[in-house]
């Protein structure tokens, strides 16, 4: 990779770039408050769980589809992976959580980085033919920078799991370095993502599910899901 | 944190939409939908002033200065998707988490911002500054009833705001009784409306 991509992708990975998803714990919130999760170990288990279970079988899916449309400026097919990613997610928050910060991404990289591909794509997204789910816009944003497919596809894991780390701090479940190790450890599971192994879309977390369809419900929210 | 920010809202948008502004309210909610939800029973059902629908709250991930300032898009989606479902709105008030004195609005998210302290907090702000205090576009010290209990010198107060933001607007008010609200809405209208006729009361004619 160039120094012009690896510095795009730190760019992109940074959760100062706005996009909204400090506001999302995943589940986490609903884990903490029930008990389920109360130190490093359970957040680097829910981590890993999650990266299993729905990142890599799903978003990663949605994420891959949606680059290779663009290199090929594919949109119907970029469409197409955006919408079956909406569809996929059970829960309304998650869905509204997903597509809010797909379009403010997607806003953003019109402004700073704009490609053909981009202005086409968030045209569907504004007239809602497409759903403008955020695997889809940040793999349209990647395009737009030129990021390599594997280097790409590892920032947006590395970049949920920053994320998910960010969380458990502000939840109290974790302190500063804890959070460090566990992205330490993350590290050999994100490395070790396969593109070929990635070719359907599917999600299993129903727990997860079950407790953010709970949480949507819940009076004491800090996150948005 | 305290101040009265939704108080005061709920003293504003009464005069507001008197004035025939119609407003939407974005409550940015730290932890829980208290704010917004106190909101809709005041101004939705107990005054019918606003629909309860105009009034949504959101959660902030625990960052309520991050979700106004260093990355407003989940505002900024909000507030899409309210001006595509209604563009005839006039206002959007969008209600930040409480925070500390540095806090600020982001441009791209506000383009009136307004800054409340309330006495009880000490007469030492607006001295001892900090960005919020000065760049705002006006500064409302509340629960001004409460100065000669917590001992606040409201005169060095307004002494103090004049050296720290020379030249703008610093408004002193109850928004327990609606004191000093009036002008609050003076400078909202001013600093950021179009003027608007009050909206015509039909008379019923009589047989």
């Amino acid at each position: 990779m160039s120094t012009s991509h690896e510095f795009k992708l730190m760019q992109l990975a940074d959760s100062f770039f706005p996009s909204g998803t400090f506001g999302t714990s995943g589940g986490l919130e609903s884990l903490a408050r029930s008990g389920r999760i109360k130190d490093s170990r359970g957040v680097l288990q829910f981590i890993r769980q999650q990266l299993r279970f729905q990142l890599i079988p799903c978003d990663c899916a949605v994420f891959l589809a949606v680059m290779n449309a663009a290199r090929k400026n594919n949109i119907e097919a970029a469409v197409n992976a955006d919408n079956a990613c909406y569809s996929i997610k059970l829960v309304s928050e998650v869905r509204v959580a997903s597509t809010r910060s797909g379009r403010q991404l997607l806003n953003s990289i019109v402004h700073v980085a704009p490609t053909r591909f981009a202005k086409r794509f968030r045209k569907k997204v504004d007239s809602g033919d497409s759903a403008g789910t955020h695997p889809a816009c940040l793999a349209v944003a990647a395009d737009s920078f030129g990021i390599p497919r594997k280097s790409a596809l590892r920032m947006m894991l590395y970049s949920y799991s920053a994320g998910m780390v960010g969380a458990a701090l502000r939840l109290g479940i974790i302190q500063h370095i804890d959070g460090q190790k566990i992205l330490n450890r993350l590290a050999g599971d994100i490395s070790s993502v396969r593109l070929a192994g990635i070719y359907d879309i599917w999600q299993l977390s129903p727990l997860i599910d079950i407790l953010q369809m709970q949480h949507e419900r819940d009076d004491l929210r800090m996150f948005i899901t | 944190m305290g101040s009265g920010k939704t108080r005061l809202i709920e003293r504003l948008v009464p005069v507001l939409t008197k004035s025939g502004y119609r407003c939407f309210i974005i409550s940015n909610d730290v932890v829980s939908k208290e704010d917004a939800e106190r909101m809709r029973r005041i101004l939705s059902v107990e005054e019918r002033i606003i629909p309860e629908d105009m009034i949504v709250g959101i959660a902030t991930g625990g960052c309520p200065h991050t979700a106004v300032r260093e990355d407003p898009t989940i505002n900024l989606a909000v507030v899409d998707e309210i001006e595509r479902k209604d563009p005839s709105l006039d206002l959007i008030i969008i209600e930040s988490g409480g925070d500390n004195t540095m806090t600020t609005f982001s441009p791209a998210l506000a383009d009136y911002f307004i800054y409340i302290i309330d006495v009880a907090g000490g007469d030492k702000y607006p001295r001892k500054r900090g960005l919020g205090i000065e760049t705002c576009d006006l500064l409302v010290v509340n629960k001004v009833d409460l100065a000669p209990h917590v001992g606040a010198d409201l005169a060095a107060m307004k002494r103090d705001a004049g050296k720290v933001r020379p030249g703008k607007p610093v408004e002193f008010v109850n928004c327990k009784t609606g004191k000093g609200v009036e002008l609050v809405a003076r400078h909202v209208i001013d600093g950021l409306l179009f003027d608007k006729r009050a909206p015509v009361q039909k008379r019923r004619k009589r047989n």
